[in-house]
């Protein structure tokens, strides 16, 4: 069966395929090869012998067709309400067509596939809470992406995330001493303006073990080192893993089960070695999603939790203010309005809107809420991978617009946003419409507002 | 999918996001360019190393440098490389030196 150089089913597993692969700039070789890349049919009607159960398949066949759905999906209010942009059609014409042929289909339907999967659905889950029957679509699109990505119909940018996870255990090209040079280097970075700020790295039996995503270590190191100085004026006893301190997955978002069970096995072997009381992971969404919950059930967990509590930062931001570890110099709040970007896989998807309320109460004198909001808010325009795959990019500018329109009705031109995904599409959201806005992490306004215990005080002041 | 962007009589053929797709065709135009939409008004020696620095790294290993190997080369601080690129070393100093984009969460 024909399969490309560059495009085919085997996932990346060594340096030499991934710079392979990265020469092919933009994908253009790769997604020549895809439209003569065949579909083995035997072995798709394998894998939906073998993974599609009885919920999948529950909820293909109860969709009533109602379209109680439409209006729910950002996408399709963003695309004139086109009737091809509502959920159920979406799953239904892909995954639902692919399981009614019993798999029994040709190249140009996966390629279709990929191009519904990844670019009209973020798995943002907000179309499930309208649905009358709860289907799950985000989910159902989840399961669709693993499927093509087993036939290699994958976006380029994500076959190669996938192999990055595989090759470094990291969505990027970091190597263990890369990251704790990185470590050591925000140590010495800091040391003039923090004296005895440390990066602990393998401490055993600490309170936190903290995990991030890694472009922090890769291109944005300062975000690690903003979480030290929190951690150092909290007075929290913490450790950052020498390995398994990725927590992201861009083998979640590519449909790679297999990279994503080995990626979270990482997090979970470095819980295990150094036995820290809780985790934290940082200002991401999909690498909670990843780590806190789902990658139990794919590390195979019974109790379908982490090997330790694990909180995301708003939940320990959330409680370092309320016990009082970070003070707040209240004349130091945000008086400009200012608006918050509720991510879907911690907000809506894990529940954690009341820590984010809380949060922006202790540090905001003009916070204003997008509508809908909370639980009900849209995805930022860019979830899902949708940010990171350039064939798709007018789609996804598309999509911005409805994020654009509920951040103008605020008023605000400030946007609090902790998730790396959403940071990013709030900055091509500015890039592409031009609306004046400025966007940021928690961590930097944290900084500049928490009151400094005078045992940390630079002794010159 | 590719672009083309036109400066001074040269041609560039960029990705979705104006990211170079050919590496060769950097070019002091190709400076201009991007000079213009980070908002940088002079290109002084510093920024020319950092952009040297990017070019022998991606020659050699296919990739852009983590921005602690960047400070390393460079010996610049942190800061300071924000400093010359405002919109930050993985974004607006590889999109320079005519690297392409970075993949993965960026």
């Amino acid at each position: 069966m024909q399969q490309g150089k560059l495009c085919n089913r085997i996932p990346v597993e060594t340096k030499d395929k991934l710079k392979e692969i990265l020469g092919d700039k933009g994908g253009i070789q790769y997604y020549k090869e895809m439209e003569s890349l065949e579909v083995d049919v035997p072995a798709l009607k394998d894998l939906l012998k073998r993974t599609l159960k009885s919920r999948l398949k529950t909820w293909l066949n109860s969709c009533m067709r109602c379209g109680l759905c439409a209006d729910s999906c950002f996408l399709y209010i963003a695309n004139d309400k086109d009737p091809k942009q509502v959920p159920s059609y979406k799953i239904q014409s892909t995954l639902g067509e692919l399981v009614r042929r019993k798999g029994e289909v040709d190249t140009q339907f996966m390629m279709h596939c990929m191009d519904v999967a990844w670019a009209q659905c973020t798995c943002c889950n907000r179309c499930t809470m309208y649905c009358p029957m709860g289907i799950d679509t985000g989910v159902m699109f989840s399961y669709l992406r693993g499927i093509l990505f087993s036939q290699g119909f994958v976006p380029w940018e994500m076959k190669i995330g996938s192999g990055m996870h595989r090759v470094y255990r990291a969505q990027m090209d970091i190597t263990t001493e890369d990251w704790v040079d990185t470590c050591e280097w925000m140590e010495e970075e800091t040391e003039e303006e923090w004296p005895g700020l440390k990066i602990p790295v393998d401490k055993e039996n600490a309170d936190i073990i903290y995990t991030v995503n890694a472009r922090e270590a890769k291109h944005y190191p300062e975000d690690l080192a903003d979480a030290a100085i929190l951690f150092h004026l909290a007075g929290e006893n913490w450790t950052v893993p020498s390995e398994g301190w990725e927590e992201t997955s861009l083998a979640m978002f590519a449909g790679d089960w297999e990279a994503a069970k080995l990626q979270v096995k990482s997090v979970y072997s470095a819980i295990e070695r150094l036995k820290p009381k809780r985790m934290v992971v940082t200002e991401c969404g999909h690498a909670y999603r990843a780590t806190v919950t789902e990658g139990p059930y794919w590390a195979g967990i019974k109790s379908g939790k982490p090997p330790v509590d694990s909180l995301h930062y708003v939940e320990w931001v959330a409680e370092a203010l309320r016990t009082g570890k970070l003070k707040i110099d209240p004349a130091k709040r945000i008086k400009e309005p200012v608006t918050f970007q509720d991510s879907c896989n911690y907000i809506r998807n894990a529940g954690l809107a009341d820590d984010a309320r809380y949060i922006m109460s202790q540090i905001a004198e003009d916070f204003r809420e997008m509508k809908p909001n909370r639980e009900h808010n849209y995805c930022c325009g860019g979830g899902g991978g949708l940010n990171g795959i350039g064939r798709y990019r007018q789609e996804r500018n598309i999509g911005l617009k409805v994020k654009r329109d509920q951040i103008l009705e605020t008023g605000a031109k400030l946007v609090i946003s902790p998730c790396h995904n959403c940071w990013d599409a709030l900055r091509d959201l500015e890039e592409v419409y031009k609306i004046g806005i400025r966007w940021s992490f928690l961590k930097p306004i944290l900084i500049k507002m928490v009151v400094v215990p005078d045992h940390l005080k630079l002794s010159a002041e | 999918m590719a672009e083309t962007v036109e400066y001074n009589g040269k041609s560039f053929d960029v990705d979705e996001d104006g990211f170079l797709l050919d590496f060769t065709q950097f070019t002091e135009e190709w400076l201009e360019i991007v000079m213009k939409e980070e908002g940088i008004a002079e290109l002084n020696e510093e920024h020319r190393l950092v952009i040297d620095v990017l070019h022998d790294y991606y020659k050699k290993n296919g990739i852009a440098p983590m921005v602690r190997v960047l400070s390393k080369l460079t010996k610049f601080k942190l800061k300071h490389i924000y400093e010359l690129f405002p919109s930050g070393p993985g974004k607006g100093a590889c999109k320079m030196a005519g690297l392409p984009k970075p993949t993965g969460c960026v």
